[in-house]
């Protein structure tokens, strides 16, 4: 006689809720954590995951892929591939542990915030695999970053970076906060979990996993797909709570929804944008983020959200432009302000790669040409002093990061367009209409100071660069520079600086 | 003052927040240092939202100003240092030494011939716990949620899913014993035992309570420092005990096995106390007065379920003994951590 099957057993594991009499129910789930909102409290016993999973099964599968993501590791770690590596490829993996290791743990935070406060005893559960499959990711990326300080000290912003107060950072902690440990339930799950893990974690680890290989770095490959393998299980939390919220309150699943999808496709224009069409090595690149984006998140968010009877975020168009410019002026502006960053940001736009560029982006010449132009001539007229920042980016006062987006004027001219508002006697800048929209509807939430806001205020001493960069916690042996100023200068020496580049030399 | 000339740093071999360690930190270490950023220095509030938000105001009022405070929670170790790798090999290998037994019981039909006294005391003290542990496995993501280091939410981490492991277990035992015993209310009877049964009304006042305990250092005494020590001493302990004594072999294995995720919760749970009074002794007036009211819900849960075990073994147990057994585990568990005169050697190992 053989053991009995799951589903023999497992309602009795999904079937733990019951009746309090000692306190009161919103005692043990407060509004603010559970926001049950409109969805009557029972509406939630119909909570069901998809694909069920058990304990014992847990733990031996989990076993199994430990056991060989860290074989790799080992089978690699005497190898000199990592000394072998192009320098754009150390750079997009510099900025995925530091961009991501602690990501992991918010995730840990947030999944256990689920266990607790979810509003079913089967979600509950589910978060309590979800929190140890995030536990796995922080300590496998953690840990993985870890082994290379001792050759590149940038590693070291792997566990860092969150800690420190780096523009970057402060933008993704809002995010991050802002969809992961601080909402409630109901909000968390349909952030995380369904826009979040369902589509833009499959762009930083299918992607990014397929450049990896083409870059010929095994063990970030291995590392990156072994994580991946583990979202499916705990990703499922979105759906069944989508549901339930869009029969009850479907104005706010659509806000929920928009309000994520639109801060996940900022921060990602700002990191996986600038890796996958400037970082990568050209003969490694296999398609283009714009294309990425269409084949991996668009496609299916468009998908998932008609499937659950929603519409497309009211910002569509504007975000669907935004593919073409977005990362574009956030890699010219990472570029720019380059001693902020823990990675050596490559310019990327030799001719070829300009040409390429030119390609998956017919107006990227018209937009962004002559200013990196202005670059290289300052490069090879050996001004590099020009090409570095004395003052800091306007950032948004919603994603935090730099207003930097050109738009298309009715006359053909493309011009960055300051988007504001008025709220409580201020003037607030945003860098798209839909962030400005976004501020406005949760302007008690997110009203929160940019670091320019704290610069103007006199929180970061002494006000000048030396003073904003130790604010940042860059120290000299971390801060960014191009790796390799010639690669993508030399196509231009020699040739007759003119017009908008001869203006900015005088 | 003369001068030193500069020096060329050396290279790092592991992340400066560990400062500048001489010993290189373990793996460990390494891979739990530091990892929650709402705790990072010098921040203005938890989270990178407007300071007077609701989640920001709950995390400085909950975490931030427990009356449970320390110079440095990251100087805290799991004494089991368990990491993720860890786990998954320490319970894949428990779990498949519980697979084993079950295995072998149900080949040799043990459900079947258990006496009637046996499967009432079962459906009565064993199956319905899987409401009493889940809700202890809510608290304890609760204090994972909020703990003031990734070192203690770790810990927390792993024992929540312990936690589930348990209502698992008791989930599957449920199952099979229905299908051996249909007629004996077990597999239906649970939820209504838990919530009306006299026996088991002061457990489930105790976990309610518990569950609304927000702040995190009352939690982590409520649950890991009392209830749990208290309560598992009777289910697992003394259950057991009853069990093996009735030819319940099975029982007495899987609550054997069970216990020891308890005793791993303790040893975390025990050295997390020491590490707050040895660097604060004021903690021990706060974790004083914490343990003093969870440990009178305790004694009164131990004692409801004394008389239920009582009464479903005709007498052979009184329920005054059961509740002094659980007592004195608990006082075990807590042994001379309130004592003034341990000062010194707190500190010193702490
Ligand atoms: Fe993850
Ligand atoms: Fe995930
Ligand atoms: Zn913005």
């Amino acid at each position: 006689m053989a053991l009995l099957k799951r589903e023999e057993w497992q309602g009795f594991v999904r079937d733990v809720d019951w009746s309090y009499s000692y306190v009161d129910d919103s005692a043990v789930f407060p509004e603010w954590h559970c926001g049950t909102g409109k969805v009557p409290r029972e509406a939630w016993s119909a909570w069901e995951e998809d694909y069920k999973v058990s304990y014992p099964e847990y733990v031996a599968t989990q076993r199994e892929k430990e056991a060989s993501a860290y074989a790799v590791k080992s089978a690699l770690q005497r190898s000199t591939t990592f000394d072998h590596l192009d320098e754009g490829w150390k750079s997009a993996t510099k900025m995925h542990f530091g961009g991501v290791a602690l990501v992991e743990y918010a995730a840990v935070l947030a999944e256990l915030k689920m266990a607790r406060f979810g509003l079913n005893g089967a979600w509950r559960n589910m978060a309590t695999f979800g929190q140890l499959d995030e536990l796995r990711h922080a300590q496998i990326t953690t840990f993985f970053g870890h082994e290379f300080i001792g050759k590149d000290a940038q590693y070291d912003w792997t566990q860092k970076a969150f800690h420190t107060n780096d523009w970057v950072l402060i933008s993704l902690r809002n995010l991050f906060d802002g969809m992961m440990i601080a909402p409630n339930v109901v909000d968390l799950a349909i952030e995380l979990p369904l826009t979040f893990e369902t589509g833009f974690t499959n762009l930083q680890f299918v992607a990014l996993a397929s450049d990896a290989l083409e870059s010929g770095d095994v063990n970030f490959a291995n590392m990156i797909s072994s994580i991946q393998t583990d979202e499916a299980r705990h990703s499922q939390q979105g759906g069944p709570t989508l549901e339930i919220l869009v029969e009850h309150d479907p104005v706010r699943a659509q806000w929920v929804i928009d309000k994520a999808f639109w801060g996940s496709a900022r921060a990602f224009a700002a990191l996986t944008g600038p890796a996958m069409d400037y970082y990568t090595p050209l003969e490694h690149r296999k398609q283009s983020y714009r294309e990425f984006m269409e084949e991996w998140i668009i496609d299916q968010f468009v998908h998932t959200i008609e499937e659950y009877g929603l519409k497309k975020p009211w910002y569509w168009d504007e975000f669907m432009r935004g593919l073409d410019i977005w990362h574009h002026g956030l890699q010219m502006g990472l570029w720019y302000w380059r001693p902020t960053l823990w990675w050596r940001p490559k310019a990327g736009v030799s001719k070829d790669e300009r040409a390429w560029l030119a390609e998956k982006y017919p107006n990227w010449e018209k937009v962004f040409g002559d200013k990196w132009d202005v670059l290289i001539d300052n490069v090879n007229a050996n001004n590099l002093e020009a090409t570095l920042p004395e003052t800091l980016p306007w950032l948004c006062s919603t994603c935090h990061l730099p207003a930097c987006n050109a738009t298309q004027s009715r006359d053909g001219t493309w011009r960055v367009r300051d988007w504001s508002l008025q709220y409580d006697g201020r003037t607030y800048h945003f860098c798209t209409n839909g962030c400005r929209q976004i501020f406005w509807k949760d302007r008690d939430n997110v009203n929160h100071q940019t670091l320019i806001d704290r610069f103007l205020a006199g929180q970061i001493q002494p006000m000048d660069v030396g003073g904003i960069l130790g604010y940042m916690g860059l120290t000299p042996d971390v801060m960014g520079d191009d790796p390799d100023y010639e690669a993508w200068t030399k196509d231009y020496v020699g040739r007759p600086v003119e017009g908008i580049s001869l203006a900015a030399q005088s | 003052m003369t001068e030193t000339p500069a020096r060329k740093p050396r290279p790092r071999r592991t992340f400066s927040a560990f400062g500048d360690v001489r010993k290189m930190p373990s793996e460990y270490e390494i891979m739990t240092h530091a990892q929650n950023w709402t705790l990072r220095e010098n921040r203005t509030s938890a989270f990178e939202q407007n300071p007077s938000s609701a989640p920001n105001l709950w995390f400085l009022t909950y975490r931030d100003n427990s009356p449970l405070q320390a110079q440095d929670w990251d100087a805290y170790r799991d004494p089991d240092s368990l990491t993720y790798r860890a786990y998954v090999n320490l319970q894949s290998e428990a779990e498949a030494k519980v697979a084993g037994v079950l295995e072998t019981h149900a080949e040799a039909g043990s459900d079947a011939q258990l006496p009637a006294g046996s499967v009432a005391l079962l459906g009565h003290l064993f199956t319905p716990t899987r409401y009493l542990c889940h809700g202890f496995q809510q608290v304890e993501a609760y204090i994972g949620y909020m703990a003031p280091s990734s070192y203690i939410t770790n810990a927390a981490a792993f024992c929540t899913a312990d936690f589930l492991r348990r209502v698992t277990n008791v989930a599957y035992r449920t199952r099979e014993l229905q299908v051996a015993w249909p007629d004996s209310g077990i597999g239906s009877a649970e939820r209504s035992l838990w919530e009306t049964h006299d026996g088991w009304q002061p457990a489930r006042k105790a976990v309610e309570y518990a569950l609304v305990s927000y702040d995190w250092g009352e939690a982590f005494t409520a649950l890991n420092l009392v209830l749990a020590p208290t309560l598992d001493d009777v289910l697992l302990t003394q259950l057991g005990q009853v069990a093996k004594g009735n030819g319940d072999d099975l029982s007495w294995l899987l609550t054997s096995l069970l216990a020891a995720d308890s005793r791993r919760r303790d040893r975390w749970s025990r050295q997390l106390a020491e590490l707050t009074i040895a660097q604060r002794p004021d903690n021990r007036a706060v974790l004083d007065k914490w343990i003093g009211r969870w440990s009178q819900l305790a004694d009164d849960a131990a004692h409801g379920l004394g008389q239920l075990l009582a009464s479903l073994t005709e007498g052979a147990v009184r329920a005054d003994d059961v509740a002094a057994h659980a007592r004195a585990a608990r006082e075990r568990h807590l042994a001379s951590l309130l004592d003034p005169a341990s000062d010194e050697t707190t500190a010193a190992t702490g």
